[in-house]
């Protein structure tokens, strides 16, 4: 029990401090997450738009391979990216091994069928009568999509928000590309794990209690949007 | 001027013909009612009409011009017509939003977007809610705000799907004056389904009813026979 105190106190005091190390960690995991987010979200959104607004042969299937690809565990796609960025790979000229670059391109498959599953639920959820008053009022093809995308904004937001929560708290990934070298690739997660193994679970608690933070902050400023909205 | 011409003109899902129509004509600047029992087939023309459905069969003219239902050449007439759905739906933005967005699909420069949609929010008595959240409005505000929104684009002719079906009484009145207010002052052509005989003839310069897919009476209220005839018709 006084390990659980103890452990958290110090822990509050690390943060009020604002050590230098874990900031870094923090700064680190925020950019990588941030980047990851907004490359899924660049092609999650619109694959997810196509396959709910579209009607094309196999789309089913397509729906279907997307929701099995939500039980990728990280440990398998580090190791599919390692195969090809590794020195023996075909991107291995590319020097992208333990790099912040690396842990990008892992977490963005790791969270692109999430965006694009959850984009594909928002489009769904929007009633027919929007499509078909947008079609009655003469819009194209285009602006009858930018109604449907509009309309499903929240749930689109709420994509981005639920795929910036699973980067944020991985770990697979970001241990086998990134390789948690201090200062470079070191997340809040790998943090959390090396100083777990070495026994000293003050920065570890730290780090927890920033995670969780965040994701009650972002989840906080979500509702905020969604409640004025709804006002 | 006509302004439909319906000729041999068949709808059919899953081999059961649901609109079965060997000739129509429908003319311009008139108010008309269209009847009949629910599964006549009133919202399947409707919808005809509105462009945003395709017959199985048969031929139809729009302004003496013979329709091509393909969507390129379907979706310019769309811009001829509007029409109001029995629930209409609003956009989550706001009433003047709303009435907006028909305006910005047809190009139009925005001081001329802003006085036609005051003139148009002025038309069914909702002016000041212009800048109010759509989705907070009352079932009779959306549903005057849906008429707003689709007249304010100007169109040939408002098609409106049960236009009273889900108001109370002092909306219903408001409703239909507004509906003679637009076809006197604008000259829009309207043609509006509902099972309200008194409506209808209170209402229309001519009555459709329709039954199985079917025209089963054209008739031309001008006359005092058919109004009469009608009034104590059982159809619909």
């Amino acid at each position: 029990m006084n390990l659980i105190v103890d452990s958290f106190l110090s822990a509050i005091n690390l943060i009020l401090s604002l050590d230098a190390e874990m900031i870094k960690i923090v700064e680190v995991s925020l950019s990588v997450s941030a980047a990851s987010t907004l490359f899924a979200g660049v092609i999650g959104i619109p694959l997810g738009f196509f396959v709910a607004f579209e009607s094309f042969p196999g789309k089913r299937l397509v729906i279907t391979l997307l929701n099995t690809l939500l039980a990728l565990p990280t440990v398998v796609i580090g190791l599919f990216v390692y195969a090809f960025i590794s020195r023996r790979g075909i991107f291995g000229a590319l020097d992208l091994l333990y790099t912040q670059k690396a842990m990008v391109i892992g977490q963005v498959i790791l969270v692109l069928p999430i965006v694009a599953t959850f984009t594909i639920a928002a489009i769904s959820r929007i009633d027919e009568r929007y499509r078909k008053t947008a079609m009655t009022l003469g819009a194209d093809r285009l602006q009858t999509a930018s109604v449907i995308f509009r309309e499903a904004r929240f749930g689109i937001v709420a994509a981005l928000v639920a795929s910036f929560g699973r980067v944020i708290a991985e770990v697979g990934i970001s241990m086998m590309l990134g390789g948690n070298a201090r200062g470079f690739t070191r997340t809040m997660t790998t943090a959390m794990a090396l100083e777990y193994d070495k026994g000293q679970f003050v920065l570890a608690v730290a780090l927890g209690i920033i995670l969780l933070g965040i994701s009650f902050g972002l989840n906080l400023l979500f509702n905020f949007f969604q409640g004025r909205y709804d006002r | 001027m006509t302004l439909y011409r319906l000729s041999q003109l068949t709808k059919t899902y899953n081999d059961r013909t649901v609109l079965d129509i060997p000739f129509l004509e429908i003319e311009g600047g008139k108010i008309y009612a269209l009847m009949g029992p629910n599964g006549a087939g009133k919202t399947t023309l409707l919808n005809i009409l509105a462009f945003l459905d395709v017959p199985t069969g048969g031929s139809l003219y729009f302004n003496s011009r013979p329709v091509q239902f393909s969507d390129a050449a379907l979706q310019p007439l769309r811009k001829e017509v509007a029409m109001v759905d029995q629930h209409p739906i609003l956009f989550t933005t706001t009433v003047y939003k709303n009435l907006e967005f028909g305006l910005k699909v047809r190009k139009i420069a925005r001081g001329e977007r802003e006085r036609m949609i005051n003139e148009a929010l002025e038309m069914v008595g909702m002016q000041e809610f212009a800048q109010a959240p759509a989705h907070r409005l009352s079932g009779g505000e959306t549903q005057r705000v849906a008429l707003a929104r689709a007249f304010a684009v100007a169109p040939k002719v408002l098609l409106c799907d049960e236009p009273t079906a889900n108001v109370d009484e002092e909306n219903q009145a408001i409703i239909l004056r507004i509906l003679k207010q637009i076809n006197e002052l604008k000259g829009i052509s309207i043609l509006f389904t509902t099972h309200d005989r008194s409506q209808a003839l209170s209402l229309a310069q001519e009555i459709l009813l329709l039954n199985r897919g079917r025209i089963v009476t054209a008739a031309n209220l001008d006359c005092e026979a058919p109004r009469r005839k009608l009034a104590g018709n059982p159809a619909g």
